[in-house]
């Protein structure tokens, strides 16, 4: 059972094509992170999903549904900035969020998401009065009540500091025991390390990364090593084998070339050098994306 | 249904909530008292500073009888009867020999004597002015003041100086005043209502309140229906678009529920805001022992325009909003509808004093004007043919129809769309295509 089918969507806005033929899976019960570089499609495609833009051909089916309309009450929405009424007071708002969606026991479930995201003692004040992060949770209680099988959240972690991200990181592993579908888009690679079962990486458009995290470290292979060595680092430029050497401070990041042997390479650097460390690592989803969208990516086209 | 009527409330308690709702409620009609008060009591207030007048008579029989009526007059006239407190000026008159030889230069030493503040006007008197025969110069008046336009004591002297020449041609002609007064008294026309029963008795009798007061109260009435939750609903719309709140309440409504909840909540707004002004205007005209004139047959066709009339303005303003990005952009486009709202305002004085002809029938039947027109033609003395309202009526249901037909196509795309404003012609593809 699939939570979310694109097939084939294409979106254009003028000139500019946003979306190109993109498809995707969304399994139900499962965290789907979407990535990306700024511009790069990722919240034209959650528009879509929410069909608050309707994409100009191929198919999108929600929850098994063609859809026609934004209006699902099965789905709950957070958009990438705002969406709350300046004038109103926290809680009246989240209860006539709550309302429209048809929700029974919609004060009880306000009252314990803002207990649950501490915001308790805001309830009463107007919305206007919050903090950007308060806001932020804020909208997120809006979308999450009253429980929908589908929460699609756009950047939820902005704005938050370290002890509300990890609180909001908590609670949508909840949703997901719950057996929620949560898709989000962020910035932040470890989140979405973290959280996500699945990544979907989009740039220019295109989709260039889908699947578990594991096979897409696979598929980017062990071609990372991670070097320290007494003396010069500039003793590391030119080891054969080696494509690329990224200084990380304390250790020098090499990216082997392709289809060269780690062992070859290691002997290579310990005629150069005495070596403190040396450690076969998997690409992290950092590096993967800036491989992708960094100038290196850019040069050599998509990955 | 529910969701719409959810949204109503919303929109409702929102408006209704605000300390700006309360304050203007009640600001408007002091404001429009306080106007009429403050003319009152500006008029109450006058400058009882005692007034230096310089006469010079050049006829020689008018000085001592306006010395003797200003003598008069300062004790009595100008002293309230039951407090004896001072109300007005007094005219202290100077009477001065007429220098005939150097008249101009007279006039000159008068002038700088009202312009040192010594004296406040200077009045000459002509020759010939008993007998005037046709204009001669000699038989002028003149009064001579800093601003002789705008003073009171100038039309005191007209009267008085008037008093005594009639009085002296009069008695020339050797007639009494009294009999004169007999044979010239002046009956006026009353305006009567039409009898409409066939009942014995006066008819009432036609007031400019009934005629003029109550058909622009019922015009403003409905100015104010329409416009307190019409225009607002532009701003309000703008809010949920620009703060992607409309992102959010469209994944639980329909763009068409969104839409007619907020124009119900406007309709509740505006019955509330009249609901006031129509049970403080019903208990004025009671306490004013008026209430006879209220036309209470117009109300029905009153609530009826003024709730078509809010959807019909009401679904454009909401169009409006969801097109633009901000108020400013929106201001261009609320311009036609404006002028809508206002021609009719140009257009009452016409329509009231002639009911029944054809700019007043013609325009009240298009359905843009037709909830104000049409009001106050039916609250008008004048009886208008029944079938007009009801033409006038199914027009504005229909043209109510197609307005929020229009409006709903330009909302569910505009309210969605970020970025930069849509052409005119793009607008009208929406409308077009759907």
């Amino acid at each position: 059972m699939h939570a979310i089918e694109i097939s084939n969507v294409t979106k254009r806005f003028g000139t500019v094509t946003a979306v190109d033929d993109l498809s995707l899976s969304v399994p139900a019960g499962c965290v789907y992170g979407f990535i990306g570089p700024n511009g790069s499609g990722k919240t034209t495609t959650l528009r879509m999903i929410m069909s608050i833009l309707y994409p100009d051909s191929g198919s999108i089916r929600v929850l098994g549904e063609e859809r026609r309309q934004a209006c699902n009450d099965r789905i709950g929405y957070l958009p990438e900035e705002r969406g709350l009424y300046r004038k109103m007071r926290v809680r009246d708002m989240l209860q006539f969020y709550g309302r429209l969606r048809a929700a029974a026991d919609v004060n009880r479930e306000v009252d314990y998401w803002l207990e649950r995201m501490d915001l308790a003692s805001w309830a009463d004040k107007k919305v206007e009065a919050l903090s950007k992060g308060m806001s932020q949770k804020v909208q997120f209680i809006a979308a999450v009540v009253p429980r929908p099988e589908l929460v699609i959240l756009d950047e939820p972690f902005t704005g938050l500091d370290p002890v509300n991200t990890d609180v909001l990181q908590q609670v949508v592993l909840e949703l997901q025991a719950n057996g929620t579908t949560v898709i989000f888009s962020t910035h932040d690679m470890n989140t979405a390390e973290n959280m996500c079962d699945f990544i979907f990486m989009i740039f220019r458009g295109r989709k260039v990364l889908d699947g578990a995290l594991t096979e897409i470290q696979d598929r980017y292979g062990s071609d990372t090593v991670r070097v320290r060595i007494e003396g010069e680092t500039g003793l590391l430029r030119g080891v054969p084998g080696v494509e690329r050497v990224t200084d990380r401070g304390h250790l020098q990041e090499l990216r082997l070339a392709h289809g060269s042997d780690s062992q070859q390479v290691l002997e290579a650097i310990a005629a150069r050098a005495r070596i403190t460390h040396f450690e076969l690592a998997r690409p992290s989803l950092h590096d993967i994306f800036v491989r992708i969208a960094g100038p290196e990516g850019e040069e050599t086209g998509d990955a | 249904m529910r969701k719409v009527l959810l949204v109503a409330l919303r929109d409702y308690s929102a408006t209704v909530r605000t300390k700006g709702f309360i304050v203007g409620l009640l600001l408007a009609p002091v404001l429009l008292g306080g106007g009429i008060l403050a003319v009152r009591l500006l008029e109450g207030h006058v400058d009882t500073t005692d007034r230096q007048i310089a006469v010079v008579d050049r006829s020689g029989v008018v000085a001592p009888a306006l010395l003797e009526a200003a003598k008069r007059r300062n004790e009595s006239e100008i002293y309230e009867q039951e407090t004896q407190k001072k109300v007005g000026p007094a005219y202290l008159l100077e009477v001065v020999t007429p220098d005939e030889g150097e008249a101009q230069q007279q006039r000159l030493q008068l002038s700088e004597r009202v312009r040192e503040g010594e004296l406040s006007a200077f009045v000459e008197i002509g020759k010939e002015v008993v007998h005037p025969g046709d204009d001669a110069p000699e038989a002028r008046i003149t009064y001579r003041s800093e601003n002789p336009v705008f003073d009171e004591a100038r039309r005191w002297i007209a009267q008085a100086v008037n008093d005594r020449i009639r009085s002296l041609r009069l008695a020339e002609a050797q007639l009494e005043p009294e009999t004169v007064a007999r044979l010239t008294r002046w009956m006026p026309v009353e305006g009567l209502a039409l009898v409409s029963t066939g009942e014995a008795g006066e008819a009432e009798r036609t007031s400019e309140l009934q005629a003029i007061g109550i058909p622009y109260a019922l015009l403003m009435l409905m100015f104010v229906f329409i416009m307190a939750a019409a225009a607002p609903l532009t701003q309000s719309v703008l809010e949920e678009k620009m703060q992607r709140i409309a992102e959010v309440l469209l994944g639980s409504v329909r763009p068409s529920e969104l839409m007619m909840g907020k124009l119900l909540g406007a309709v509740g707004v505006s019955l509330t805001t009249v609901s006031v002004y129509l049970v403080g205007g019903i208990l004025a005209a009671r306490y004013l022992n008026v209430s006879q004139s209220i036309p209470y047959h117009v109300l029905p066709w009153f609530a009826a325009y003024g709730i078509a009339a809010l959807f019909m303005f009401g679904a454009m303003f909401i169009a409006v909003g969801s097109a633009c990005n901000d108020l400013k952009e929106a201001q261009s486009l609320m311009m036609p509808l404006w002028l809508f709202l206002v021609v009719p305002m140009f257009l009452w004085l016409p329509v009231i004093k002639e009911p029944t002809a054809g700019l007043a029938t013609w325009a009240s039947l298009f359905p843009p004007f037709t909830p104000m027109l049409m009001v106050i033609r039916l609250a008008s003395p004048v009886t208008i043919p029944a079938w007009q309202p009801w033409v006038g009526l199914a027009g504005v249901a229909l043209a109510t129809v197609l307005s929020v037909w229009v409006a709903g196509r330009i909302f569910r795309v505009g309210i969605l769309l970020q970025g930069k404003p849509p052409k005119l012609h793009e607008i009208l593809r929406w409308v077009a295509r759907g």
